[in-house]
């Protein structure tokens, strides 16, 4: 008989004790694994959101406008070194901004904001902000007309709860208000007839107009067609300010962007804040965006991009926020910890006792014959057999729910989602598709198992005959 | 032919204080096919003889030879292996392995010495005929009666033909008939395999059946009565 032959029989000669602690191996990693998915997978959705939203992922600015970022900080491009970062492999395209904070007022509101000065064209090219436009509205109106139409019962429901939100994408909507593909030909008309949204995008004749994000245009009650104020200063202390008409109107996945920003074409910026050819930034638009990708970019760009100039990757472009999640992804850490601490005195429990239990059988073995090492080689495919079960069917019942998070993130709405707003969150938690974290799970759990194995392999190797065969 | 030769042997136990001799100056022989029983008061030393008999612990002095080999010459490992190939044991409580049926456990100490499956099999199925359990040839020592588990235990002594076989009161858990039954098979098994057997028994059935009687008192040999 085979080894591994004899551990399997083992393994099954006490059913429910085996099942209880592949039992408990597979709720530790069915729920270490959900944990870690949704909160890697909020992270990711952040990091995402900020990057697309806003930062991309290299930038080149001066050196010092990380740590002052004003517009005295801003700098002209050397026309041959764009060239040759065009000519990166990774680098599709540069695209300039201009950004500055300022001061933004409709009526008797005003609010501090972000304008960024872009090339409209190159920028939709980079983040697609033509789909980012608002298409669907869901204003107190647009919610009366809608209830009196003859809406599936579901939908109806669940507008009220989203009750003001502007949506850029259909596909959104339609998961909100629980719009099935199959219903969606029938209601999707009813929803465009009512609740629709006009904007536009800029055009070549787009001096004097901004797009203005959602949550911006909510708090100054603006909207497609009125006046916005801005008020701030120039390059070189000069001062700038300037009435400007609203566009369009921009949905952004960062709440906090989103309530405060400001896009207008760059040569519009660069003549409101008397900055002719400059640029607070160039952003990089490129092929491959993984991690490895972007390092092995920046490192080629940083050999010939000089001073005063600095290139920045989206980790260095977003430090602060890396570390909140840092320190938010250490308290996720412990918690998991906890959970494997609980496993691991589980698992010593049932070997504690499956040794107590079979002390007399393994002193037999050994009398009649059986080496040592080879009893412990039969005891560990036995717990490591126990371990794999439990871990493999806690990552097959984890991944149903876990790409079902994916494609269908939890979201939230009310006061939670005012709650994640507030910390300038978008209030959905999606899960992480699996990745590496899947493997760390599986390790430590096996790391708990081999120590759990190690302890009897000692005790076998330590077996007294006598005392064993009278136990 | 001498299979077990045993000299001088001293086996001492320390509690606290106190020694205890266990097994006192014992001098044996033991001859080829031999049926022997070591009997005696509890705790006149049958056991303790027994388990140095068969390696499982060290005298304190003495020597036992088995086929010219001193055990305590042996290293750990060797030891168990020299048990393996020379000694087969039959245990008080039976000791079957659970989750082997009855073949299985007879083909265990085979295929440790790794015998080819087909011997391991015809070896296994000889055995079962005799001990009249063919019919529970895929049966799991569970659904075996206490008598049947002794005679598959007996058969796992004897499948890799060991030179001897110690058995620690194997008669000691059964019923009468069961007994008779098992010693039946025993002596005919000592006969036809012409292994040697060892027993520490308190049965006087085996000490009846046994054709040499060694008692012993006190960790002492008092009496080595060989019958025709």
């Amino acid at each position: 008989m085979k080894d591994y032959q004899l551990a399997w029989k083992n393994l099954w000669r006490n059913k429910r004790r085996t099942l209880i602690t592949a039992a408990s191996v597979f709720f530790a990693v069915f729920f270490a694994l959900v944990m870690r998915s949704f909160q890697l997978g909020t992270y990711d959705s952040m990091y995402k959101n900020v990057i697309e939203s806003y930062t991309g992922y290299i930038q080149i600015q001066h050196q010092d406008y990380a740590e002052e970022p004003i517009l005295d900080n801003s700098f002209e491009a050397d026309p041959e070194m764009m060239k040759k970062v065009k000519s990166d492999p990774n680098v599709k395209d540069v695209v300039p901004r201009l950004e500055s904070y300022t001061l933004a007022a409709s009526g008797s509101r005003t609010q501090g904001v972000m304008m960024l000065g872009v090339d409209p064209e190159k920028e939709e090219n980079l983040s697609g902000m033509r789909d980012r436009l608002v298409k669907f509205k869901l204003t107190e109106d647009a919610i009366e007309a809608l209830k009196s139409t003859d809406l599936p019962d579901r939908t109806l429901r669940l507008l009220d709860l989203f009750r003001n939100e502007a949506y850029s994408s259909t596909g959104r909507m339609m998961l909100d208000l629980g719009i099935s593909t199959e219903d969606s030909t029938v209601v999707l008309p009813v929803l465009r007839r009512n609740a629709s949204f006009t904007n536009k995008y800029f055009s070549g004749s787009s001096d004097g107009e901004v797009l203005i994000g959602s949550g911006l245009s909510d708090f100054l009650k603006i909207n497609v067609g009125d006046t916005l104020i801005l008020m701030g200063q120039g390059y070189h202390g000069t001062s700038a300010a300037g009435n400007f008409i609203v566009a369009g109107i921009i949905k952004l996945p960062s709440p906090d962007i989103d309530k405060r920003i400001v896009y207008m074409p760059l040569e519009t910026a660069r003549e409101l804040y008397a900055a002719p050819g400059l640029a607070t930034s160039a952003v990089l638009s490129l092929k491959d965006f993984d991690d490895k990708s972007i390092d092995k970019t920046a490192v080629r760009l940083k050999t010939f991009v000089a001073d005063p100039l600095a290139v920045k990757t989206w980790r260095e472009l977003n430090a602060l926020l890396l570390n909140q999640m840092e320190a938010d992804n250490r308290s996720g850490m412990i918690m998991i910890g906890i959970l494997y601490l609980v496993i691991a005195f589980g698992v010593f429990g049932t070997v504690l006792m499956m040794m107590a239990e079979r002390r007399r059988e393994f002193g037999m073995l050994v009398s009649v014959g059986m080496q040592k090492s080879k009893l412990a080689k039969v005891v560990t495919i036995e717990m490591f057999l126990m371990g794999l079960l439990g871990v493999i069917s806690g990552i097959i019942a984890s991944l149903p729910l876990v790409y079902y998070g994916h494609f269908r993130p939890l979201r939230f709405t009310g006061e939670y989602a005012r709650m994640y707003e507030d910390y300038g969150m978008e209030p959905v938690m999606p899960t992480l598709l699996p990745d590496t974290y899947y493997l760390w799970q599986t390790v430590v759990v096996m790391i708990i198992i081999s120590i759990a194995i190690i302890f009897s392999v000692r005790k076998i190797f330590r077996i007294d005959l006598i005392s064993s065969l009278k136990a | 032919m001498k299979v077990i030769e045993i000299r001088d042997l001293h086996k001492i136990y320390k509690a606290s204080d106190i020694e205890v001799h266990a097994v006192n100056c014992v001098n044996l022989d033991f001859q080829e096919a031999e049926f022997a029983a070591i009997v005696g008061p509890s705790g006149s030393g049958k056991t303790t003889l027994l388990n140095l008999l068969g390696g499982l612990d060290m005298p304190t002095s003495g020597q036992i030879l088995i086929d010219g080999t001193d055990l305590s010459m042996l290293k750990s490992s060797a030891l168990i292996d020299f048990r393996m190939r020379n000694i087969g044991f039959v245990f008080q409580s039976y000791n079957l392995i659970p989750v082997l049926t009855a073949k299985e456990n007879i083909e265990f100490i085979m295929s440790l010495q790794k015998w080819i499956k087909k011997e391991r099999e015809e070896r296994s199925f000889e055995l079962l005929k005799a001990i009249g359990l063919s019919d529970r040839t895929n049966s799991r020592p569970a659904k075996l009666s206490g008598g049947q588990q002794q005679r598959v235990a007996v058969a796992r002594a004897l499948a890799s033909r060991p030179k001897f076989v110690l058995a620690d009161e194997p008669t000691a858990n059964l019923d009468s008939k069961s007994a008779s039954t098992l010693l039946e098979i025993m002596e005919k098994l000592n006969h036809e395999e012409k292994i040697t057997f060892i027993f520490s028994t308190h049965d006087p059935r085996v000490m009846k059946m046994a054709r040499r009687v060694i008692t012993l008192e006190d960790g002492k040999v008092v009496s080595d009565d060989v019958r025709e």
